[in-house]
């Protein structure tokens, strides 16, 4: 038994709006999900971080009410609504109880026709989100790492930019970068609707053409990334966190895409390597060496290759020995491969573990809305299974060669204390340096020396 | 709710506790085995004990070597984890329905025969090591709210850090780690819950047969220390190398199983819950003098903690934050809620609580919750009633006795340099 795409109904409006309605009983929610195409894409280089503004403004008076009202309204029926934004779009969700679900539609509408994206919000907002930018610089320096990978290894590149923006670029947007976003990136040629859970299908169909039939389409094109080039060589940046107890790290090169047609192998080898406990490295890092609580690695895939990166943490003495590990671990994937055994078990794991990612209304939404997103059609679930089942150590060792990286051409970042870390850092590669504090993810940024790509 | 007919409990001859509830959505089960032993239960020179051996309890049996748990679990398609609080240790799999009897076998192999072996043990309290200094010494949150809950506490072992104090992690000895084992991870202690792709009769007879066997046990000591009334507000001050304040104030609180539970669980709604929450609108929206407000009860066996957390904004004055909150806390106790705060406080205990029973995790955890922490998973079946049942008067009431400044402790982190 295996999980399949559940029955729904996929409408197009004409103006190019794509609307999806599955009903789910088990519990008396309904989920939303609003994905419109762009996201930070669609940010000025110069100023990453207006999208995700956007986003957050959404819900910060649309319509009739203004953000009180709004907040009020919504949390008065118990319902959620946040808006948030990707490398690729901004997506907008939430979920309420099912007698609520006409007014969640009047509330989806009235975001994303007529937010008044106000001028104070604005400021409150961006002012928060750098304060949050700050807080996570005190209590989980890890949590920002791919921000500083992703700024080292895509430098020039739209992936390389910090989708919530950072310090310095949220202090300088402005309500008219807001107002252009807003005007060149919403309209009904971006807008894929998901309505999943205990819903009315023809009330929803219904309400969904009423607001959403006559939105023009965006006046702005669809923003597409250039296919970003993988780093030959490597690179180290040491982020400097004065008295920390561990060094964080990263290490990194550009992988494969959402289309990459070796998808379910791709997993089963990331399973094996850096997606399970007990995997190749934190076998390693934790397992056998008690360096670190753990090590992890994943793919982040758009329609053009995001990053492949692993990470893990270790006190500040073992810093080397963890790295040293870690690449070598790198290494030994690359030169022995994956046996039959191991694939064995892999395919077992993922297909015993997917099912648990797709349980709900609002995982239906989210899964239905990506599938949408990138054209990847119900055979993304459907012919799942049968693809795992097919994988062969001969296309595992195809996969490594080409997703994985050699550990000679990969972009490191460690933060940690420079003091006691610098010269160990060093000799991994040529090194650039910030400390934590600096209000950019990148030091080229930070210096003012070069613009922001 | 269907949920109260389709769920089937048991007890074995040894006193275990198995609870199953049948759902077949999707082809898998999730799994909770709940231990009645954590920080609470621990001693000064020893504590920790219990999150360590949330760590020990994958690490190898007199039948399979370590790293055999993992392995077996992970190749028939189940992953696993575990955590500690201060009154329980949950240990967690999710897996496919074919997996349960491998799962089952394992899950009672680690309760019958665990090992000690010294090599492991030293590495695995690196691992603990290096936890901590994730968690709390290069965190502000963590380092703050251990030595909050370090100071509210005096006489009760709640004041112990479930993780441990650094110097009890290097030192555990072995003979310390098989006495707590025999002692709490006896099947009288344990309560197993199952949610998933099963039928409940013969996930109940495979429960048997691979726990029955295992001897009951001496019940564990009782916990019979109880905090002496606090008798002022206790305030720390923590000076960290950080950008921004961290402010948490800490009130002694009601236990889980006290009948005003749902009170306490609302007020809190009605003060951090969402962004038309009391606190989140005066401090963060309306003065801004914060930019994240939070709050959580600590639900113990025995009375615990309310805490509220503010995080501020680099250079904030805290004193001006704590002046505010105390003139919102205040007002809640003056004046009460209104009727509207009231109805959005249950609404979103109500759609919280539906989030949950959407998925088979959240069915074990709650099933859980309300067996090991209200004697009854049956409760949980109650749960909507209860919500619907606290008037106004309620958590005005609550919010007199609990938000008293007297019966607080008040924690400040800020910049090294201010």
């Amino acid at each position: 038994m295996t999980v399949r795409v559940p029955e729904h109904e996929r409408l197009s409006l004409g103006n190019g709006v794509t609307l999806v309605l599955m009903p789910r009983r088990e519990v008396p929610l309904v989920a939303f999900n609003a994905v419109l195409r762009g996201g930070a894409l669609g940010d000025p280089a110069s100023r990453p971080g207006v999208a995700s503004l956007v986003a957050g403004l959404l819900e910060k008076g649309a319509g009739e009410r203004n953000a009180y009202a709004f907040a009020d309204v919504v949390e008065g029926v118990g319902g959620s609504f946040g808006g948030g934004a990707g490398p690729e779009a901004i997506t907008v969700r939430g979920q309420f109880l099912a007698r609520d679900q006409g007014l969640m539609m009047e509330l989806l509408a009235d975001a994303l026709l007529r937010p008044m994206l106000d001028q104070g919000e604005l400021e409150d907002l961006a002012g928060r989100h750098i304060e949050l930018i700050r807080a996570a610089k005190d209590s989980d320096p890890a949590e920002l790492i791919g921000t500083y990978g992703r700024a080292l290894l895509f430098a020039g590149h739209p992936y390389g930019r910090p989708t919530f923006g950072s310090e310095a670029s949220l202090a300088g947007i402005e309500r008219e970068d807001v107002q252009r976003y807003y005007d060149g990136h919403f309209g009904a040629d971006r807008l894929i609707l998901v309505l999943a859970g205990d819903i009315d299908a023809d009330l929803l169909a219904r309400s969904a053409t009423a607001s959403f039939s006559r939105w023009p389409p965006a006046s702005a094109p669809v923003p597409l990334p250039p296919r970003p080039r993988a780093l030959a060589g490597r690179r180290v940046l040491l982020v400097d966190f004065p008295g920390s107890a561990q060094t964080y790290f990263w290490i990194g090169n550009v992988g494969v895409d959402k289309r990459y047609p070796r998808r379910a192998a791709l997993e089963l080898v990331n399973t094996l390597f850096g997606g399970r406990f007990t995997s190749l490295l934190n076998t390693e890092l934790r397992i056998k060496s008690g360096l670190s609580y753990g090590a992890r690695s994943g793919f982040v895939r758009g329609s053009v290759p995001g990053e492949f990166a692993l990470r893990s943490f270790a006190q500040t003495e073992n810093t080397e020995r963890a790295l040293r590990l870690a690449l070598r671990t790198l290494a030994r994937l690359r030169a022995e491969g994956v046996g039959a055994e191991m694939l064995e078990s892999a395919r077992a794991y993922v297909l015993g573990q997917y099912p648990l990612g797709l349980e709900t209304a609002a995982d239906w939404a989210g899964m239905l809305g990506e599938i949408e997103l990138y054209g990847l059609g119900r055979s993304y679930i459907d012919d799942y299974p049968a693809q795992l089942a097919a994988v062969g150590v001969q296309e595992a060792q195809a996969v490594i060669e080409e997703a994985f990286p050699s550990g000679d051409s990969v972009a490191i970042v460690a933060i940690g204390d420079a003091s006691r870390i610098r010269s160990v850092v060093a000799a991994f590669g040529p090194l650039s340096e910030m400390a934590l504090t600096d209000p950019e993810f990148s030091p080229a940024w930070a210096a003012g020396d070069e613009l922001r790509p | 709710m269907s949920g109260r007919e389709a769920v089937r409990a048991a007890t074995l001859a040894n006193g275990m506790r198995v609870i199953v509830w049948p759902v077949h959505d999707i082809p898998n089960l999730a799994l909770s085995n709940w231990v009645r032993a954590g920080s609470r239960n621990e001693t000064p020179g020893v504590t920790g004990l219990a999150h360590f051996f949330e760590h020990m309890m994958f690490n190898g049996t007199s039948r399979h070597p370590p790293g055999d748990f993992d392995r077996l679990m992970e190749a028939q398609g189940g992953a696993n984890n575990a955590f500690t609080s201060d009154d329980v240790t949950v240990y967690q799999d999710w897996f496919p329905a074919g997996a349960l009897e491998l799962v089952l076998d394992l899950e009672s192999d680690r309760v019958a025969h665990l090992a000690f072996t010294p090599e492991v043990i030293e590495r695995e309290r690196g691992v603990v090591a290096s936890e901590r200094r994730l968690r709390v010494d290069d965190n502000s949150h963590g380092l703050l709210a251990e030595q909050v809950q370090a100071t509210a506490f005096v006489a009760h072992p709640y004041r112990f850090p479930t993780i441990g104090w650094p110097a009890d992690i290097r030192s555990w000895r072995i003979e310390d780690l098989q006495a707590f084992y025999r002692t709490y991870y006896a099947p009288n202690n344990l309560t197993l819950v199952l949610a998933g792709d099963v039928d409940a009769e013969r996930a109940i007879a495979l429960a048997r047969r691979y726990f029955e066997p295992i001897a009951a046990q001496p019940p564990p000591p009782p916990v019979r220390a109880i905090e002496p009334e606090q008798l002022c507000e206790r305030r720390l001050l923590i000076r960290r190398k950080s950008q921004t304040p961290v402010l948490q104030c800490a009130y002694k609180a009601p236990r889980a199983a006290d009948p005003r539970g749902p009170a306490v669980s609302l007020l809190l709604g009605v003060l951090v819950e969402g962004d038309a929450s009391r606190l989140h609108r005066a401090l963060v929206e309306e003065r801004q003098l914060a930019i994240e407000v939070s709050g959580h009860w600590q639900e113990g066996f025995d009375p615990g903690l309310l805490w509220l957390s503010l995080m501020l904004p680099a250079g904030a004055d805290p004193e001006e934050a704590i002046e505010a909150l105390d003139a919102e806390l205040t007002a809640v106790a003056t004046n009460g809620v209104t009727e509207a705060e009231l109805e959005r406080a249950r609404n979103l205990a109500t759609v919280g609580l539906w989030k949950k029973l959407a998925t088979i995790d959240g069915k074990a955890q709650l099933l859980g919750e309300y067996e090991v922490f209200h004697g009854d998973w049956s409760a949980l079946f109650d749960a909507p009633a209860r919500i619907a049942a606290v008037s106004g008067e309620d958590l005005q009431a609550i919010a007199r006795e609990v938000l008293d400044r007297r019966r607080r402790t008040l924690g400040v982190l800020t910049s090294a340099g201010s």
